[in-house]
């Protein structure tokens, strides 16, 4: 194999983190605050539960890639909205792709936070009614701790999903790692060490993060060593 | 617009017949991919739950990789990294050109490849939920391990991991979309067709929605009557 | 009654640096009741479980009936020909475990059916009779099609001894039998032991029920930090023992039950 060409790749791939990572962030936050609506609107009535049902079947049902294609191409397929003012974002690849994202995101986060929610055992709620704790204390004190310890896990492998998902973006001819390796493979018909070179830098992002969430696990594991019992010893 | 609904019949002008042998060519995909996904799946949890170090590290590495590589990524490396592959070979051979490798062949690789690294996990997960002494009495008994495997170990863990092979099979038919970039003409690829040569992208990228979620819903419903039928036959106390 | 059914020799058993037994010598004769007791942790299931090989011992002899095994050094790796004389020495075997362990997926007949249909690979239809017939023996014929999930644990621990009985086994050992059982449940399931005793079976059993060891057993052993201190027949270990420590031990558990 042949090392300057290596060494030359890794520069031009990594060119395209910062848009993988600002797809990532994104769609995170994005989908992040749907799914918290979806939530809301899955407390509020009947009706909103199957709406929010509805939504994640939806979006859990069919494949990313459809989705961003439908978001893309569809559309254009409609005069009413070719002259309205929202075109000239909907023409935006990126502004699809992202949205996509968002939109895909949020149905696998919302079922993530509502196992999170249900995490808490009927007897913390019912110590807590017990022990004379408002509904908003108790949702501050007891039943949100718990969600979020829950819920970290499965959020972590989702931030991960996210992260490789952007890589679809590139269907779209995003210049995103993923992106710009398929431009040099087809320039330079390399597939496999480009291919592979992209692959790593993605491992690595993959890897760095699921340190991260595990460190924070570990950090709000309740057999923990208190910070004071350590400072003690 | 309605007019247009035509268009997904399977008349003279429809392209129903088309979309239906698409849908067959996602479903034949995904289902040599999780067949794949599950030799690999139960040849992995073997090496991590009882294999020699070697294989167990080698399960283990396997697992972080394809867990840390986008999909898309791995289908590439499988479709163009294999045609550069067979290019060269053929080659040294004296032919040349460019060699086409099979679309389907590859894709059904590269995500039976994903799928099994996640089935790992649920066999996995099920077999450490088996009480060991259940083990342990069949062992007494002078059970063969081929026997025990068989007569022990499969059936109890299979009610277990139904719900996470369930959820690896949809992955897999999901995953299937992205086999379109290699060419082979599967639902993503023909709506996409179809929308290109009638220019009707709204109607065509919807069915496909539509295709995709009449699979998953009714092969979850196949899984979801399978999981049943053995729960009941398990903990009847809990299921009827 | 001079055969031997079951012989240990110089059994050794560490866990890590955990010496749990320290040369067990042991023989059981055909026909002959041996209860083992001893305190918490002194080594008797460990002792149980070496028999059927469940662990492997680090060095010692074990036979049942004609076949055997030697074993010469911790984590030994047992040769082909080790293999199939375990497979045959377990297949001389009943276990009954502190926990029952029936095999959730399949009814009560079925627990008692598999092992003489999968692995002694007998006709069905005998199996089946067989199976029957010992369902019947302790008391749960009505039950037989219920799944262990539906069965009350002295009545799962019956079925476990069926299942045990089923492989016609040539001794029966017996892990506890009643400790995971509430109070009321134990009656019914040392009944069925005690008949099983009476009919001359080969039995090894360990047990916290003095009362009843005393009453059952030939022989009776005490176990104490991975060696036999004291054994004798039940008169002598349970009501005279040579051992000061025995003696406090089977005073304490006699005048608590
Ligand atoms: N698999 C194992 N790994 C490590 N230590 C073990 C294991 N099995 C048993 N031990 C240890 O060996 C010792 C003897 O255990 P064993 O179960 O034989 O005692 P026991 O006499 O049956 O006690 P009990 O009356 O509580 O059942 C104990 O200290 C136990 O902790
Ligand atoms: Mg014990």
């Amino acid at each position: 194999m042949d090392i300057h060409f290596l060494l030359g790749l890794i520069p031009t791939l990594l060119s395209g983190l910062p848009l993988t990572l600002e797809l990532t962030v994104f769609s995170l936050l994005g989908g992040g605050v749907i799914a918290l609506l979806l939530n809301g609107l899955r407390a509020g009535s009947i009706v909103g539960a199957r709406v929010a049902d509805f939504y994640v079947f939806l979006f859990r049902g069919s494949p990313l890639l459809l989705q961003i294609f439908l978001i893309y191409y569809a559309p254009g397929q409609f005069s009413f909205i070719r002259h309205s003012f929202v075109w000239p974002f909907l023409r935006e690849p990126y502004v699809c792709a992202l949205l996509a994202l968002m939109l895909n995101d949020a149905a696998y986060t919302s079922e993530i936070i509502r196992a999170g929610l249900r995490a808490a055992p009927r007897g913390a709620i019912e110590a807590a009614v017990v022990g004379g704790m408002s509904p908003l204390t108790r949702l501050r004190r007891v039943i949100l701790p718990l969600a979020f310890r829950q819920a970290l896990p499965a959020y972590g492998i989702e931030i991960t999903g996210m992260l490789k998902s952007t890589s679809l973006a590139s269907v779209v001819t995003l210049m995103d790692v993923t992106g710009i390796a398929s431009a040099e493979v087809s320039q330079t018909y390399r597939a496999i060490e480009v291919f592979l070179t992209a692959a790593v830098i993605y491992l690595v992002l993959v890897t760095l993060v699921t340190y991260g969430v595990q460190r924070l696990e570990g950090w709000l594991s309740p057999t923990r060593t208190p910070l004071s019992a350590r400072s003690a010893a | 617009m309605w007019d247009d609904l035509t268009l997904l019949g399977f008349g003279a002008m429809g392209w129903g017949h088309a979309l239906f042998t698409a849908a067959t060519t996602t479903v034949a995909v995904s289902a040599c991919a999780f067949a794949l996904g599950l030799a690999i799946g139960t040849l992995c949890a073997w090496a991590k739950l009882s294999g020699p170090a070697p294989l167990r590290r080698l399960a283990e590495v396997y697992g972080v990789v394809l867990r840390g590589i986008p999909d898309l990524l791995v289908i590439y490396l499988f479709y163009f990294g294999g045609r550069q592959v067979a290019t060269t070979v053929a080659g040294l051979f004296g032919h040349h050109g460019p060699v086409e490798i099979s679309g389907f062949a590859a894709g059904a690789i590269a995500i039976g490849l994903i799928s099994g690294a996640g089935q790992t996990e649920v066999l996995r997960g099920a077999y450490q939920a088996i009480s060991p002494g259940t083990l342990e009495a069949a062992k007494v008994g002078g059970m063969t391990r081929w026997t025990m495997f068989r007569r022990i170990i499969a059936p109890q863990a299979l009610p277990t991991a139904l719900p996470g092979l369930n959820n690896q099979w949809q992955s897999a038919i999901k995953e299937s979309a992205l086999v379109s970039v290699t060419g082979l003409v599967e639902t993503m690829r023909e709506v996409g067709i179809a929308a290109g040569s009638t220019e009707l992208p709204f109607l065509f990228y919807a069915a496909g929605i539509v295709i995709y979620l009449i699979i998953t819903s009714l092969s979850g419903l196949v899984f979801r009557t399978a999981e049943w039928r053995a729960m009941r036959s398990q903990m009847p106390a809990r299921a009827r | 009654m001079t055969e031997a059914a079951i012989r240990l020799s110089g059994i050794h058993k560490s866990f890590g640096a955990h010496h749990v037994l320290r040369g067990i010598d042991l023989q059981a004769r055909n026909g002959e009741v041996i209860s083992i007791i001893g305190g918490s942790g002194s080594g008797k299931s460990t002792l149980l479980r070496c028999v059927p090989l469940l662990e492997q011992p680090d060095s010692g002899q074990i036979a049942v009936g004609d076949d055997s095994i030697s074993l010469g050094e911790p984590g030994q790796r047992l040769t082909g020909r080790d293999r199939q004389a375990m497979r045959r020495l377990r297949s001389q075997l009943g276990f009954v475990f502190q926990n029952f362990n029936l095999w959730p997926h399949m009814t009560a007949l079925q627990n008692v059916m598999e092992l003489p249909l999968h692995v002694q690979k007998r006709p069905r239809a005998e199996c089946r009779e067989e199976a029957e017939a010992l369902l019947e023996r302790v008391g749960l014929t009505a039950r037989r099609d219920a799944w262990p999930s539906q069965l009350s644990g002295g009545q799962q621990q019956r079925v476990a001894i069926a299942r045990a009985l089923a492989v016609r086994p040539r001794a029966l050992l017996f892990d506890e039998p009643t400790s995971a059982l509430d109070p009321e449940l134990v009656g019914e399931v040392l009944t069925v032991i005690r008949a099983l005793a009476e009919e001359g079976r080969t039995m090894v059993l360990v047990t916290h029920e003095m009362g009843f060891a005393r009453h059952v057993s030939h022989r009776a052993i005490y176990l104490h930090d991975g060696r036999i201190e004291e054994e004798g027949p039940p008169e002598q270990v349970f009501d005279n023992p040579l051992s000061e420590r025995c003696r406090r031990f089977v005073s304490h558990h006699l005048s608590r039950n």
